[in-house]
């Protein structure tokens, strides 16, 4: 029946477009780690990840990244906490607080998906209107006030996305076992999402980390570990960037040294929050 | 009453570590340096030097661009800025104190690929057919800037980041580097690598990312574009002074090599540096430092103008 | 006791709930100050449309940025759309469970690969394949720094994103469907298209809509392959400047050139109203559309 071979014929057409798709999202994902590994394996090597750059490193001489990798690690580490303490309880309140169409929750969420669609430079250009507002330098706090900010919006959908699943029965459950709201919350609904809760941590804490744009005007840049919340901190987008703009060989493969640190700092959590939440998912109800 | 006199001599030799000169009073204190990349080997080269001298002294150096430099020190996150370039005046009214402290220059550039190239060597190009291509914006031939037939079209690079490098290179050309066209690429090594890899591709770069730091050569896969200076048509023996590092900061120190392309580098405070320990520095580079100058492959100042720095410091 | 921690925390809790809508009043409120300076100067729609951009001759007219972002957004978006729906469809539909285990966790790792890197990477693989693989193609000449350029790496880092939330959306369609579609002889690509992708319509809405989102926010790794150029792009092998490239490249000389800094100002709060005005009119598609389908 004609039908019946051009019904199969759009499936086999469909089936092939697929497949391609398929292979060139995964292609480029390997392709993209596989350029960045092959081109900095002249300059991997374990002084890169222990020392901070002597004086001349940007012209080849020793040296390695330290001070971007601890700056980064702070930086990152202060933004995700600020974003967990202002995310957290925002999900939880609209999910379990506020009525299912109160205008608060609309509000929240719409404001939510706008902070989440506003590129990263306009936060750092934000980032430099509040340094300059509070006097504040380009430092290691306004870093991880701007990235901070950056991270609210990722990891708020992530719980939200999560948060929402949790089954209606087991907050009624809770609640008619008399639970106050608030132990409701805390007790049983993120015992009950915390894996997600925590790839949602982790999710932003790896954006946090990569991005460039946020860092660019607020964190400064210098060659020492991080000293102070004041004083300027390096991060490793910023370092990757500063050391491609040599002119020396040896250093530009440096960065492409530390952009592989960096992704494999991301890569390392991505992968460590997956074992996390099987160890996690023990405790969940399905 | 031995060991006290020994104890008087070596402390008598300890501050004065450095025979037959000045004794240098060490200076304590923090100085936060940030600016262009065009400055940073050097002011790394001076900080080293310079921490020698006085060890007690905390320098920060940051390279992110002259644009940042200037910045940092006008709203007082920065002592003292790298600026590669001239200061505007509206600088000059938020307090910008500019001195000028070492010399470098931007050369044009080619890929070594280019099929024209012996024929750009030995006609060179004037600063009109410059213009012609950097600021008329048309699409031109290689045939037009060679004065000759061929029809391949040419490649206009430029940068994309506010930088002292294009706005010397447009200052050459009588602009300003928004009023350059060409395709914007980020960074000087950006641009180096667009022009190594487009036969037909004309650009431009600091001389430290021209020429190869070690071999003095120009860097692998670029050539160096001669100025035909006086419009005659061809490279003469006294235009001819691009072969290697050494040829070029001759020809800048002698003004064979005309500034602008060759400019001044600058540290710039906000004011007369307050800061005892900047402020040392930077007459430390004024007087003792500039003799790290020529082998850091950068053009020293004429004695001139290092007085009339030293003065204005006062 | 327990009343009042619960009490307490419930006031926080919508305290702290208020803190999204007020960072994006707040942020309005502080991009539009900073930006008095410039609007002094020219009206807001003569800096939106004016297209010449001398900011040291006083002229300021973004329409070529907004002209930049556009392109690059639109020509992303039709990379990914077509090739992230496609691979959600077949990991959700068709994948052995072999492939699914392993390909989703190569999609969520392809989200965590950070800007810099797709930048780098594009300057090094994407710019010279435009350049000189596909721009001869079509028979024209391209430096690889272009809207193609801009658009192919955006596509790829939007990937993660389109098939993330597609992925849950088909997941969510009930089984029964499904089998009741299969059970009635169509094709399992004919329950796709029939059953799936229409139960799905407005997840995989939300999900371009997060796309585009994603898209339209990226910043560093845009800036280092488009080309930079500040004239209004005639096709996609022409280099383009986006907004965001704009305010990155020369955040630098904020200070010096009077109304610099407020035209960069200016820049973002255009890009905050282009993600509200953008966020509203999603928002109002998706409501109508939840309202046909009950």
């Amino acid at each position: 029946m004609r039908t019946s071979r051009r019904r199969r014929l759009e499936e086999r057409v469909f089936k092939v477009l697929m497949l391609a798709s398929t292979v060139i999202v995964t292609a480029s994902l390997l392709v993209i780690v596989a350029t960045v590994v092959v081109k900095s394996l002249p300059a991997l090597r374990l002084s890169m990840l222990v020392q901070t750059p002597k004086g001349g490193y940007y012209l080849g001489k020793e040296g390695g990244i330290l001070n971007a990798i601890t700056g980064s690690l702070y930086l990152a580490s202060g933004a995700t906490l600020l974003a967990v303490l202002l995310s957290l309880p925002v999900v939880l309140y609209i999910n379990l607080y506020a009525r299912k169409k109160s205008v608060l929750a609309t509000f929240t969420r719409f404001s939510l998906d706008v902070l989440w669609g506003i590129p990263s430079i306009v936060f750092g250009a934000f980032g430099f209107i509040v340094m300059m507002t509070l006097g504040l330098r380009a430092s290691l706090l306004a870093g991880i006030i701007t990235v901070g900010l950056l991270e609210i919006p990722i990891m708020a959908r992530a719980m939200d996305e999560v948060i929402r699943l949790v089954p209606a029965s087991l907050t009624e459950a809770s609640s008619s076992l008399g639970a106050t709201k608030l132990e409701t919350a805390l007790k049983v609904v993120v015992r009950q999402a915390l894996p997600g809760i925590l790839t949602a941590v982790l999710i932003a804490f790896g954006r946090g980390i990569g991005d460039a744009a946020s860092v660019l005007f607020t964190a400064g840049f210098t060659d020492s570990l991080p000293r102070s919340l004041f004083q300027p901190a390096a991060t490793l987008p910023l370092a990757i960037f500063f050391q491609l703009g040599t002119p020396f060989p040896e250093v530009q493969e440096r960065a492409y040294a530390s952009a592989a640190v960096l992704t494999l700092i991301i890569l390392a959590i991505s992968l460590g929050s997956r074992a996390l939440i099987k160890r996690f998912t023990r405790h969940s109800i399905k | 009453m031995r060991k006290s006199i020994i104890s008087l001599m070596i402390s008598f030799l300890l501050f004065f570590p450095l025979f037959g000169q000045a004794p240098a009073k060490p200076v304590q204190g923090s100085v936060s340096i940030s600016g262009a990349w065009a400055l940073y080997p050097m002011v790394l080269k001076w900080v080293e030097e310079f921490k020698k001298i006085h060890p007690g002294v905390k320098i920060d150096v940051q390279a992110g661009g002259a644009g940042k430099g200037m910045s940092d020190v006008l709203a007082g996150m920065a002592d003292l800025g790298m600026v590669s370039r001239d200061v505007n005046p509206d600088e000059v009214k938020k307090g910008a104190f500019p001195i000028a402290v070492t010399k470098d220059a931007v050369v044009a550039t080619v890929s070594a690929r280019n099929p024209f190239l012996s024929e750009i060597l030995k006609k060179g190009v004037s600063r009109a057919r410059f213009i012609d291509l950097w600021v008329s914006g048309k699409d031109t031939s290689w045939g037009a800037i060679l004065g000759s037939r061929e029809a391949a079209a040419v490649h206009v690079f430029t940068r994309s980041d506010a930088c002292g490098a294009a706005e010397t290179w447009a200052a050459f050309l009588g602009k300003k580097q928004e009023d350059l066209a060409g395709v914007g690429v980020y960074g000087d090594p950006g641009l180096a690598e667009a022009v190594r890899r487009d036969p037909l591709a004309i650009g431009y770069n600091n001389i430290n990312f021209a020429y190869d730091a070690k071999t003095l050569k120009p860097v692998g896969g670029i050539a160096i574009v001669p100025i035909d200076l006086d419009g005659s048509g061809a490279v003469e023996e006294n235009e001819r002074v691009y072969a290697t590092r050494d040829d070029i900061t001759a020809a800048i120190a002698k003004n064979v090599y005309p500034s602008p392309p060759a400019r001044d580098l600058y540290l710039v405070a906000k004011g007369k540096p307050a800061n005892a320990a900047a402020l040392e520095l930077v007459r430390w580079i004024l007087t003792d430092g500039q003799k790290f100058v020529p082998e850091t492959g950068y053009i020293g100042l004429s004695p001139e103008k290092l007085k009339e720095g030293l003065a204005r410091l006062k | 006791m327990r009343r009042l921690k619960d009490l307490i925390a419930r006031r926080a809790m919508l305290v702290l709930a208020a803190v999204p809508g007020l960072l994006v009043f707040l942020m309005l409120f502080g991009l539009l100050s900073r930006s008095k300076a410039i609007l002094a100067l020219k009206s807001f729609t003569g800096l939106l449309f004016g297209s010449a951009w001398h900011p040291l001759k006083g002229e300021f007219g973004f329409l070529p940025f907004l002209a930049g972002t556009l392109w690059v957004t639109l020509v992303a978006m039709v990379i990914a759309v077509p090739v992230s729906l496609l691979t959600a469809v077949y990991l959700s539909e068709y994948a052995p469970r072999v492939i699914r285990e392993f390909t989703k966790p190569v999609v969520d790792l392809l989200a965590g690969i950070p800007s810099v890197v797709y930048g780098v990477w594009g300057v090094l693989m994407v710019v010279p394949f435009v350049g000189n693989v596909l721009a001869p193609l079509f028979g024209v000449y391209s430096s690889g720094y272009s809207v193609l350029s801009g658009g192919i790496v955006l596509a790829i880092m939007v990937f993660p994103t389109i098939i993330h939330v597609a992925l849950e959306v088909f997941s969510a369609v009930p089984h029964e469907l499904r089998e009741t579609s299969l059970s009635l002889g169509a094709t399992t690509w004919e329950t796709v298209k029939h059953v799936v992708l229409r139960k799905g319509l407005q997840g995989i809405i939300a999900a371009v809509v997060l796309g585009v989102s994603r898209a339209f926010g990226e910043t560093m790794a845009v800036l280092m392959v488009v080309g930079n150029v500040a004239r209004l792009p005639k096709s996609v092998f022409d280099p383009a400047y986006p907004l965001p490239a704009l305010i990155a490249n020369n955040y630098g000389e904020m200070m010096s050139v009077p109304r610099y800094d407020s035209a960069l100002m200016f820049a973002a709060l255009v890009l905050l109203l282009v993600v509200l005005v953008f966020n509203l009119g999603a928002r109002l598609i998706l409501v109508r559309i939840e309202r046909k389908v009950e």
